[in-house]
């Protein structure tokens, strides 16, 4: 073994004897509260299976679905021109560069549920905050997993656009957009998954679909009803990922 | 007309690609130049459509401006849109093809119309009938119009060349550069696309100028060689006037097999030129 590896080892271990300590964690604890009586564990077992057919529990599970429909859209498209500009074949000139790598950089900087607590502030509780966070949220995970796709594309086809006399934006359309669109385009039904799943927590903040619903239950302490939304949620989730799944694989 | 005065080029790190180089490349010439890898083929060849600027001297390229007139341009200097009408003057031809392979084979070919179309139908693929209707011309001049709509990937490489050609084509340009245009194919698929570009200066009157390291591909296809040995001139003459004496000299050293590209059978050549799939390269 290098002695950088156990260098690396020390590290781990005095750090992680310094979290515990710091921390005061405690298996002994742990153990001891899973033995406790927990009201929201024991919904569990008798989770209430007509919330799956509930027509409230499904429209707000389609204000979801449109939610992160929306959001992906919107946010998606703004992605790809901001992907291209991030990366220094795609961008015009170094003032767009520098522009759209330090827009991204803020935009990845703040998490889904920042965002919606920001838009809700701004906007007043509902759906529209929460696809405004949606759409930035996907602006960040597709422009950031598209331009590390750009790095990698074959140049020849740069290189025999501007030969031409192409412009920088056809250029962009026709030499570099063909090479990266099917990873794109599975970027982007990823994102929708991330979004479905985003929506849930969203709601807790106010900003609409089912995780206000979720609150809504979770605050009367209903939690029989929270169990069987999480089951339709999680029926909801495998059906959306199989159907990307699919898709994407078509793609290839 | 291409007219190279004291043009120098050197690379950040100090490599002199090009030195001092005086030369004058008139309109219609087929003009082949040789010399060894790092000799400035390359260098000198992409300074003509500017992708390599030149450090000092002067490059004037003549060209026609599409009113049945001349426009001559001071390469030196052009940037922006000046430096794009010139390039839409000057067709390219690649040894790497530089093909986008995920599309298809008239996509590629309406590249060569990018200069001509307005941004917004490129961005929304519409391109106008009449584009379309030069780049199909174009495909029909490299007999390959059958495979429009075919993946470029599914292509071998003497296929892929031909589009490479056509794209340039569809410019509709005065002036068609090759960069080692044969250099990833096979013999017969050589002489294809070498009679292919030949066969286009002299029916279109487009000045061709083409690098190539196979010295019997320059002396068989040339009107003219130029040798190049470390950025500098050292012969200048018809293909007829280059024996192996004159190479020895270019290549600054004797010549060897790989120096030779080699006869194809006559056959071999029709076939490459021909519709079947037998030509160069296996698909990518």
């Amino acid at each position: 073994m290098s002695s950088f590896a156990i260098a690396m080892g020390l590290v781990v271990v005095v750090f992680t004897a310094v979290t515990v300590s710091a921390t005061d964690f405690s298996l002994a604890g742990i153990v001891e509260d899973l033995g406790r009586q927990n009201s929201s564990f024991a919904g569990l077992l008798h989770l209430d299976w007509s919330q799956v057919t509930n027509t409230r529990a499904l429209s707000a599970f389609v204000e979801t679905v449109q939610m992160a429909v929306v959001g992906t859209i919107v946010g998606g498209f703004a992605a790809l021109p901001l992907a291209l500009w991030n990366s220094r074949v795609g961008a015009p000139n170094a003032a767009v560069y520098a522009a759209a790598k330090s827009f991204n950089n803020v935009v990845r900087a703040i998490p889904d549920v920042l965002w919606a607590l920001l838009f809700v502030a701004m906007v007043g509780i509902g759906v529209l905050p929460g696809i405004l966070a949606l759409i930035f949220f996907s602006i960040a995970v597709t422009s950031k997993l598209t331009s590390d796709v750009l790095d990698g594309i074959d140049q020849g086809p740069v290189e025999a656009a501007h030969a031409t006399g192409a412009g920088h934006t056809a250029m962009l359309r026709t030499a570099i957009v063909p090479q990266v669109l099917p990873s794109y385009i599975s970027f982007l039904l990823y994102n929708f998954e991330l979004n479905l799943r985003a929506s849930a927590v969203l709601g807790l903040v106010g900003a609409g679909g089912i995780g206000q619903l979720i609150d809504f239950y979770r605050n009367a302490r209903a939690w029989r009803q929270v169990w069987g939304l999480i089951v339709l949620f999680f029926i909801i989730t495998f059906l959306v990922e199989r159907l990307s799944l699919y898709f994407r694989r078509r793609l290839v | 007309m291409i007219q190279f005065s004291k043009a120098s080029v050197t690379y950040p790190g100090g490599v002199q690609a090009l030195k001092d180089l005086d030369l004058t490349i008139e309109q219609g010439d087929f003009v082949v130049i040789v010399g060894l890898s790092g000799a400035g083929k390359s260098t000198l060849i992409r300074a003509v459509n500017g992708l390599v600027p030149l450090t000092s001297g002067s490059l004037t390229v003549d060209t026609a401006d599409g009113d049945g007139g001349r426009r001559s341009r001071e390469v030196v200097g052009l940037s922006g849109a000046g430096l794009r009408d010139l390039r839409a003057e000057v067709g390219m031809i690649f040894q790497g093809f530089n093909l986008v392979k995920r599309t298809t084979v008239l996509n590629n070919v309406l590249m060569g119309r990018l200069h001509r179309v307005p941004t917004w139908r490129t961005l929304v693929g519409r391109y106008p009938k009449d584009d379309v209707e030069i780049a199909m011309r174009a495909l029909e001049r490299v007999e390959i119009v059958e495979k429009a709509y075919v993946r470029a990937s599914n292509l071998s490489g003497g296929q892929q060349q031909r589009v490479g050609i056509a794209r340039a084509l569809a410019q509709e340009p005065s002036i068609i550069l090759a960069d080692e245009p044969v250099a990833s194919l096979d013999p017969p698929t050589s002489h294809a696309v070498m009679r292919y570009l030949q066969q286009i200066n002299r029916e279109l009157g487009i000045t061709t100028v083409v690098n190539l390291h196979f010295l019997d591909l320059a002396t068989r296809y040339a009107d003219r060689i130029i040798g190049l040995r470390s950025g500098e001139l050292v012969f200048d003459g018809p293909g007829s006037a280059a024996d192996d004496r004159v190479f020895r000299d270019i290549y600054g050293r004797s010549l060897t097999a790989e120096d030779v590209m080699g006869d194809a059978d006559e056959d071999d050549v029709q076939a490459a030129a021909g519709h079947t799939p037998v030509d160069g390269g296996a698909p990518e």
